[in-house]
């Protein structure tokens, strides 16, 4: 049966706006979806999902197994003066579970309008009644929870082959330190995600981001090594800081190559990238509608 | 022995189909120069962290317990030629089953396959151009990591090499033709050229000497075609040994490429028969 005009504008639903509870669920309610529809996408693939579970396993063997060599053993006189310990294979753990979040920021937000794009389903996200950064966040959210059991398995194999000394009473405020990373972390997501709307080859931005970000992040070495400039620019990034604070808690004797708080540093690098992002990510999103380049890849 | 007209306008037309599939491949990579400058600079950012690494542990340039594996002090060096062999890896093996797979986005797939001649000679311009391009990002994160890092080479080293490289490329060529196959059949080959890359990555010696795995992990590493040519590359780079005194590796390296060759162009051909009887060589 056809239905008359008058039927579709009974049924039209308001774009919701103001900042109100009904919203804000509202908005909640898009990220989940976008985090259960980004979950579904995985499991309909489970090879390439398997894969990504191992991949901070294979990813970080070669740091392990090339610190080993060049130390022959796991402990390091050189590591012991500049940061106190000595046990490589903590340090090197300690520091290798960033990368994997560094990779959810910058790959999996900054590519969730991409991924879009490419299945053609970007035009049709744009015009419902909801922010289009709930979609980067439900990304953000799966990438999170996805790279979290990475983790996981990461950990359980270290302590299975290597062995794992890690001081387990600092794991609180260790974790207090992560989530304030991870916030920062997604600001930084938001602008590469902004970015590489507007950008045909976008990949090259996520993965220069991410290569800059792995050198300026202490992940296999402490800070001291890095040129004094390097120094100073690793501080704009959450990685380092989160870095050094995890290993001061996590890490027997661990002495901090830098001296501040930590957790006030994460805190305002947490509010400065998300606001940042947010900004750049409504400039590019009506840039991207005035001029129409929304299809363009 | 005089070769008849047919046969010189075969030998021709075939020359043909692969220098212009050469150039046409040149020319993508040339419309996009930012892809250009990515591959010949970056890829020394992702070894960049293991010389940060070795200055950390090690407290200097040289290392002893480095040495008693691996036959060298000099890490920055080692890790400089795995870096720069393993990029060849990462440009061969991703490049050539891509290709086939942009060619079927592009909705340009179905002409290239209807053209009266042998896809073997496509497929051999489009693996020219990628090893050209390789060698090209190749030479330049070298010279990049001379001048930055104070790697030191001779250039009488570097025939040698060069010879060594080539073998590298064709026992890569018939990899990635298993890969192009794939792509054919199964249009995604990403998870498979990944998986294989973690092969790559993680048995062999790229990063560290073959000798530090375990032994189970050191065989499937002997089966791989970049260990022989990252373990001649470097004895003939770092420690001064002579081509002729490295004849079994030399040797085992051109066993795996006449296997991985002759399984290439076999799946290849089979996966090409199948996807046109089926009618699927345009999906995507």
């Amino acid at each position: 049966m056809e239905k008359n005009n008058k039927d579709y504008r009974l049924r039209e639903v308001k774009c919701p706006s103001g900042f109100t509870w009904a919203n804000v669920k509202a908005e909640l309610r898009a990220i989940w979806e976008a985090n259960v529809k980004a979950w579904k996408i995985d499991f309909a693939y489970p090879v390439s999902f398997v894969r990504q579970l191992i991949s901070p396993v294979v990813f970080m063997i070669p740091y392990l197994l090339y610190g080993l060599v060049l130390i022959g053993g796991t402990y390091s006189e050189n590591l012991a003066q500049l940061v106190g310990t000595g046990d490589v294979v903590a340090f090197i753990f300690t520091g290798y579970i960033m990368m994997g979040f560094i990779g959810t920021a910058v790959w999996a937000m900054g590519f969730s309008m991409r991924r879009e794009q490419w299945f053609g389903t970007l035009e049709a996200i744009y015009v419902t009644p909801a922010s289009r950064l709930g979609q980067v966040l439900g990304m953000a959210l799966h990438s999170t929870v996805h790279q979290g059991m990475g983790t996981l398995i990461q950990a359980v194999f270290i302590y299975v082959t290597f062995g794992l000394g890690l001081n387990m009473s600092g794991i609180l405020p260790a974790l207090l330190i992560f989530a304030l990373m991870l916030f920062a972390l997604y600001g930084f997501g938001i602008v590469i995600a902004a970015v590489s709307m507007i950008l045909k080859e976008g990949w090259i931005v996520s993965d220069s981001f991410y290569s800059i970000m792995t050198i300026l992040s202490p992940v296999a070495y402490p800070l001291t090594v890095l040129p004094t400039l390097a120094q100073q620019a690793s501080a704009i990034f959450p990685t380092a800081p989160a870095l050094i604070g995890m290993r001061t808690f996590l890490i027997y004797d661990y002495v901090p190559e830098v001296v501040g708080n930590v957790f006030l540093h994460l805190l305002a690098l947490g509010i400065v990238w998300i606001v940042f992002g947010v900004f750049v990510f409504h400039l590019t999103d009506k840039y991207v509608r005035k001029k129409g380049i929304l299809k363009k890849y | 022995m005089m070769q008849s007209a047919y046969e010189q306008s075969s030998v021709r037309s075939n020359f043909f189909v692969v220098w212009n599939e050469f150039v046409k491949n040149m020319k993508f990579l040339m419309a996009y120069p930012i892809i250009f400058v990515f591959w010949a600079v970056f890829p020394i950012f992702w070894f960049i962290p293991f010389i940060l690494q070795g200055q950390a542990f090690v407290g200097g340039l040289e290392s002893a317990s480095f040495a008693q594996i691996a036959g060298t002090e000099d890490y920055i060096s080692f890790i400089v030629i795995g870096a720069v062999l393993n990029s060849y890896v990462n440009t061969l093996l991703y490049g050539m089953g891509e290709s086939i797979r942009r060619e079927a986005v592009q909705g340009t797939l179905d002409y290239v396959f209807a053209a009266p001649c042998n896809k073997a000679y496509v497929l051999i311009g489009k693996a020219l151009s990628e090893s050209v391009s390789s060698t090209i990002f190749a030479v330049s994160q070298l010279t990049i990591s001379v001048l930055l890092f104070g790697v030191t080479f001779t250039l009488e080293v570097m025939f040698p090499v060069f010879f060594i490289v080539i073998l590298l490329i064709l026992g890569l060529y018939g990899l990635s033709l298993v890969l192009a196959a794939v792509s054919l059949m199964y249009k995604q080959s990403h998870d498979v050229s990944e998986t294989i890359g973690y092969f790559f990555y993680i048995f062999s010696p790229v990063r560290y000497p073959i000798e530090s795995l375990p032994s189970w992990a050191q065989i499937i590493g002997k089966l791989i075609p970049l260990t022989y040519a990252l373990i001649i590359v470097r004895s003939i780079m770092l420690l001064g040994t002579s081509l002729t005194e490295m004849y079994w590796e030399i040797f085992a390296l051109l066993i795996i490429d006449a296997v991985l060759i002759a399984a290439g162009f076999y799946m290849f051909n089979w996966m090409e028969e199948k996807t046109k009887r089926s009618g699927t060589i345009s999906h995507h």
